[in-house]
């Protein structure tokens, strides 16, 4: 055998993987070509969002987050939640029938996470601890917001809507796209800004039930997103009623709670029940230090894309000792102006400016934009 | 070790035999091939030490009590006997099943290379892809020997240790016992699947070298280079072209409705995995000389 023909032979494990890469990274591009639809206005479009209604869905939710929030070792207890829904992805699957029955499965590692109501009772399990809550709903509250009655002129109400962002956002219908097998028209919208981070905003809805099946939010810099939720499987069938039943299984801790009416039924926190972790909460002591009152609730300066939340009162004394956000904190730039002197925390979408004197500006624009808050704000 | 010594090898006498059929010869070939990897005292021994992983786990859990809290799988085996075979599964997954694995597959060609054998295989040139395919197709049934044996264990085991009953499955609603032997079946198949493409790597390795053991070390290099590069949160662009990424999937089994999607994408990854070394250790035997 000659050597020629034998290293023709190594051109079949090459060929399998460029023919497997190419599949594998081109598949997805090739399947998601943009399907052809009439020409829709962004008015028209928003007139038959608003006429949407579904009797029931049923499908797959993923969701991919890419904030650039910087990891905080051993963040305080319960705030791992939200910072959990925020960073990487998740997948889950939900159901809803008209008008109030829903159910919400996030599919963990080798566990779940199920929230489900049929109306009358509100069940959440954990998997994992295999614990479950049940929760008795009060009868005009539904756990997903209810799909727009429309009693009024959608039109109307697309064209007062789109008039009344116009100063601040380009609206357009940018193309379409095949969201989940269906195909679906994209919203855009871009802030005429460049005050905020935001880079656009983009819905996915579909063309014949109006849903919108997918979020996309772009940041100002860079090609990934920074946020995308929506569909990857979805069906319009009514699912079965007993789809949205609990019935606690055998061997399941089962607490009952009656709680005030607005609440979702949430999630019982595991990590709510173990010792307080070494970093105590940085929201706790400042409320109980006297002559800051209505310490949580926050300020909002400005408008629109440029808005900033100010939380008053963080105890900043906390920040300099040697836990891990006064570590994250000590590596920030400091910057000043008439306003006072602060660090200043960035990340791809939010930026945050601590002050010396112990507010807090947090929103999705750019650090010169806080700090301009920071000076018009109210002491 | 002189030829004449190891005539009693199987393949050996096959290879040098005379071949009366194509398909008979093939079957010939198959069954010696399978004779060959379940005679070897390591496969016993590799066999057995997977057995005892359910009996190991089973006892603890009984010496520790019902209330040790633990989450997961392990924590519903004292209330259900029947999760000591999930359990048991997916605590061998990450590393028994694979030193498993890499000791057969590193073993099947350099082991015929250390002892002389391989030379007189490959002197029929147009054997050499039918005696990779028995290799490649005895690793699959060891991986589905390796995962049954668990499942087979853990199921008596369990039964004896615990009380069995409905299964519970994650979505929080209950399955009758049978369905859940039969999911617990599903992941036992769904594992061994998953082990096919660490075996093409190591097919591949073994066709490199003729030190079995050299072949074992790096396949099982490889296996923890793969798992330490899964394990880093910046590289999170490639992870799901690592071979091990998707390798937990197995428990969407136990969702109601069971969810295909990761299992699937995971399939399809071995799968990928599996051509590709299987291709390169085809390139490798095939093209090879014989001294």
């Amino acid at each position: 055998m000659g050597v020629a023909q034998r290293s023709r032979r190594w051109l079949v494990p090459v060929t399998a993987v460029a023919v497997i890469a190419g599949v594998g990274t081109l598949g997805p591009v090739v399947a998601d070509a943009s399907p052809k639809l009439p020409g829709i206005s962004a008015q028209d479009l928003l007139a038959k969002v608003q006429t949407a209604k579904v009797d029931g869905l049923s499908g797959t939710v993923r969701s991919d987050a890419d904030l650039g929030l910087p990891a905080i070792p051993g963040a305080p207890a319960g705030s791992e939640q939200l910072t959990e829904m925020l960073s990487g992805q998740h997948t889950a699957r939900v159901a809803f029938a008209s008008p109030d029955k829903a159910r919400v499965s996030v599919l963990d590692n080798q566990a779940e996470r199920v929230w489900t109501t049929d109306g009358k009772s509100a069940w959440a399990y954990d998997s994992s601890r295999r614990e479950a809550v049940k929760l008795t709903v009060p009868e005009h509250k539904t756990t997903k917001p209810e799909k727009a009655v429309p009693s009024y002129d959608p039109q109307a109400v697309a064209k007062q809507f789109l008039d009344a962002i116009d100063p601040t956002t380009k609206v357009e219908v940018s193309g379409t796209e095949k969201v989940a097998g269906r195909d679906a028209y994209k919203l855009r919208l871009v802030p005429k800004t460049d005050k905020t981070t935001v880079g656009s905003v983009t819905l996915a809805i579909d063309s014949k039930t109006w849903v919108p099946l997918d979020v996309t939010v772009m940041p100002r810099t860079g090609n990934d997103p920074a946020l995308e939720v929506g569909f990857s499987t979805v069906s319009f069938d009514v699912p079965a009623a007993s789809t949205f039943t609990f019935t606690p299984p055998q061997g399941v801790k089962v607490t009952d709670k009656k709680v005030p009416s607005q609440d979702r039924p949430k999630r019982v926190a595991p990590k709510q029940v173990e010792p307080k972790q070494v970093e105590p909460k940085q929201v706790e002591p400042k409320q109980l230090k006297p002559g800051t009152a209505k310490a949580g609730e926050p300020t909002v300066i400005g408008e629109g894309w440029e808005s900033v939340a100010m939380i008053r009162g963080a105890q900043t004394a906390q920040l300099t000792g040697n836990g891990p956000l006064a570590q994250l904190l000590a590596k920030a730039p400091t910057v000043s102006g008439t306003w006072g002197k602060g660090k200043v925390l960035t990340s791809r979408m939010v930026s945050a400016l601590i002050t010396d004197d112990g507010r807090v500006f947090v929103g999705l624009v750019t650090p010169d934009t806080l700090q301009a808050a920071a000076a018009k704000a109210p002491r | 070790m002189s030829p004449n010594e190891v005539a009693a090898e199987p393949t050996e006498a096959l290879a040098v035999g005379e071949r009366p059929s194509a398909g008979r010869h093939t079957l010939a070939l198959f069954l010696s091939e399978l004779r060959l990897v379940f005679g070897r005292a390591r496969t016993q021994v590799g066999l057995g030490v997977l057995a005892a992983v359910p009996l190991l786990i089973g006892v603890a859990i009984k010496i520790a009590g019902s209330d040790s809290g633990a989450e997961g799988f392990i924590g519903q085996i004292a209330g259900n006997g029947l999760f000591l075979i999930v359990a048991s599964l997916g605590l061998s997954l990450p590393f028994f099943l694979p030193t498993a694995v890499t000791v057969i597959s590193g073993e099947s060609l350099a082991g015929e290379a250390s002892l002389g054998t391989l030379r007189n295989l490959l002197t029929a040139p147009a054997g050499r892809s039918r005696l990779l395919a028995a290799k490649m197709v005895a690793l699959a049934v060891f991986c589905l020997a390796a995962t049954m044996t668990i499942w087979i264990s853990g199921l008596i085991v369990g039964f004896i240790l615990f009380p069995v009953g409905d299964v519970l499955l994650l979505s929080g609603s209950t399955v009758s016992l049978g369905e859940g032997l039969l999911r617990a079946l599903g992941i036992a198949v769904v594992i061994s699947l998953s082990l096919l493409g660490l075996a093409g790597i190591g097919l591949f390795v073994s066709s490199l070298t003729s030190t079995p053991l050299a072949a074992m070390a790096a396949t099982f290099g490889t296996f923890i280079v793969l798992g330490i590069l899964t394990a880093i949160p910046q590289l999170h662009a490639i992870h799901p072209w690592l071979l091990i990424y998707r390798w937990q999937s197995f428990a969407d089994l136990l969702r109601d409705p069971p969810y295909w999607h990761e299992i699937g994408r995971n399939l399809l990854l071995q799968g990928g995995y599996l051509v590709v070394f299987y291709a390169a250790a085809w390139a490798k035997i095939t093209s090879r000389d014989i001294t």
